[in-house]
């Protein structure tokens, strides 16, 4: 399951490759990353001083306001990252699985497509509601408030992986080639981890997988290994390395690219969006709509229930609060 | 406001595989909220053989809304009033889902078709017939078919145009039409004896 939180796991990302991506900003991603920039300043100095979001939330609109007529260009933008990161967030996981030496190149080439606007990944959703972009923000800055230490835990945790991983290689197995092969693509994702957890000892197995499933680190945008283990045809977990092929994989996952409700694109929070456990998925102004009217599911009929997936709220509680902030100001608003 | 977007995508994807099931949607006139739907009768049933048109009128709510829909052509049917071509169908009210498609709500049209439920019947006489004498009802569904099902392969918009292409003023020709059913030459003769 993919779920809000992906847009936190992600923002790290397009900090480190930093110099990278200034190259490539237009002009007008400049001057709004200038102004974040002020604008977390801002708003580390206000919870020094107040510890509470109600300022913020005002100033919030004020800037957005401001911001009125970059908004449709960050919206275009924001589009194009969901349909890249779509089947790429897949390809991505299976690189790490194999070597996880590989993910600072994809993840470069995955997010090396968004304008340094998109380091501040919950505004996506304000490219189309002005009031739930700030308050989404307030919950959303509470991970880049803590920048630095994210950042430092993100570069630890890929150093400690690599290391973990290297680590049992030399003594136990000549793997090398394996890895060569699975990342050229020939090789199977599932057939390649069996063969490991073959020749190795339990422990060692563990190894070769980058997240744990229950890793609080693991970002939410991989699929769960289950799933991997789950298809029934082998051929479909071929990986190539250009990640054209996964394309297919939005029908495998179910994940529809456009709204069935509106036909309008799901952008990358909507696309994360999973209102009813029959998964049955719209876009949020769609799902708005109906909770408006009658508040059923168009998929099942049954009503919406009032905590859209509780399952989430125990995987990361700030995706969560972070969605309910939003709906409650889509409430508010006229 | 109609999301006309969606309407449009409707059309498209009607379209494009209208030989696998014979369901047809097109607009009247240009706005796109009066549609006419078009279904085949299905095969095994009293309906066989027929062309059955629909009259679709998006409400402004529509997907949030069902559309309304009513039979421009005569049938016979417990579900559907004879006089009215008013349907009985669940989904196109109270169970109506903004998933649901101009398309699957036809095809559930053509469904009611060949599963009537005279137990929660629009035209009470026809769902009598029904219960009481099944072969009379199943050959006058059978003979409303043949009657104004198969009367003519035009369009009721064709036929508006070939009468008024005669002489006759639009609006005259399309109370004409209405009131004998859709059947054009019927609709000449009332035309020519008024």
């Amino acid at each position: 399951m993919v779920s809000d939180s992906i847009t936190n796991a992600s923002i790290p990302c397009p900090n480190v490759k930093d110099l990278g991506k200034k190259k490539r900003a237009n002009r007008s991603a400049k001057l709004k990353q200038c102004k974040l920039d002020v604008r977390r300043e801002q708003w580390l100095s206000q919870v020094k001083k107040k510890g509470c979001g109600e300022e913020w939330t005002g100033d919030g609109l004020h800037r957005d306001a401001s911001n009125g007529s970059s908004e449709n260009v960050e919206s275009r933008r924001e589009r194009g990252r969901v349909e890249a990161n779509g089947p790429g967030s897949i390809h991505h996981d299976s690189d790490l699985e194999l070597s996880p030496s590989n993910s600072p190149i994809s993840l470069n080439s995955i997010l090396g497509s968004n304008d340094s606007g998109t380091n501040y990944s919950g505004s996506g959703s304000s490219s189309s509601s002005s009031a739930d972009c700030c308050s989404g923000n307030i919950t959303e800055e509470d991970d880049e408030g803590g920048d630095d230490g994210c950042l430092d835990d993100w570069e630890a945790m890929a150093d400690a992986l690599a290391a973990n991983d290297e680590r049992p290689k030399p003594p136990s197995c000549p793997p090398p080639p394996q890895d060569l092969t699975a990342s050229n693509g020939s090789g199977m994702i599932v057939g390649g981890e069996n063969l490991r957890s073959g020749t190795r000892a339990t422990p060692a197995a563990a190894n070769t997988r980058a997240w744990r499933p229950d890793d609080a680190f693991r970002p939410q945008s991989l699929p769960n290994l289950t799933k991997h283990h789950s298809f029934p045809n082998p051929s479909d977990r071929r990986f190539v390395n250009g990640g054209i092929s996964w394309a297919g994989c939005n029908r495998i996952f179910n994940v529809p690219t456009s709204c069935p409700i509106c036909c309008e694109d799901l952008d990358l929070t909507d696309s994360s969006f999973l209102p009813c456990l029959c998964g049955f998925r719209l876009c949020l102004f769609c799902h708005k709509r109906i909770l408006e009217e009658d508040g059923r599911c168009p998929g099942c009929r049954k009503p919406y229930e009032h905590n859209p997936v509780e399952g989430e709220a125990s995987v990361q509680g700030g995706g969560l609060t972070y969605r309910l902030t939003r709906s409650s100001s889509l409430m508010a608003r006229p | 406001m109609i999301d006309f977007g969606r309407v449009q995508k409707e059309l498209q994807e009607c379209s494009k595989d209208i030989e696998a099931s014979g369901i047809k949607v097109t607009p009247k006139g240009d706005n796109l909220t009066r549609l006419l739907g078009t279904i085949p009768g299905p095969t095994g049933t009293p309906y066989e053989g027929g062309t059955f048109q629909i009259d679709i009128t998006l409400p402004d709510a529509y997907p949030f809304q069902p559309p309304k829909m009513q039979f421009a052509t005569k049938v016979w049917h417990p579900n559907i009033s004879s006089q009215s071509g008013a349907i009985c169908l669940d989904i196109l009210k109270d169970q109506w889902s903004p998933a649901l498609t101009l398309k699957t709500a036809l095809l559930s049209v053509q469904a009611l078709l060949s599963a009537p439920e005279p137990n929660d019947p629009q035209d009470a006489v026809v769902a009598q017939q029904y219960h009481k004498d099944y072969q009379t009802f199943v050959s006058t569904a059978r003979y409303w078919t043949e009657a104004f099902a198969k009367t003519s392969s035009l369009g009721v918009e064709e036929k508006v145009k070939q009468l008024v292409e005669m002489g006759f003023p639009e609006p005259i020709v399309r109370s004409a039409l209405e009131a004998v059913g859709g059947d054009e030459n019927l609709a000449l003769e009332r035309l020519c004896s008024s």
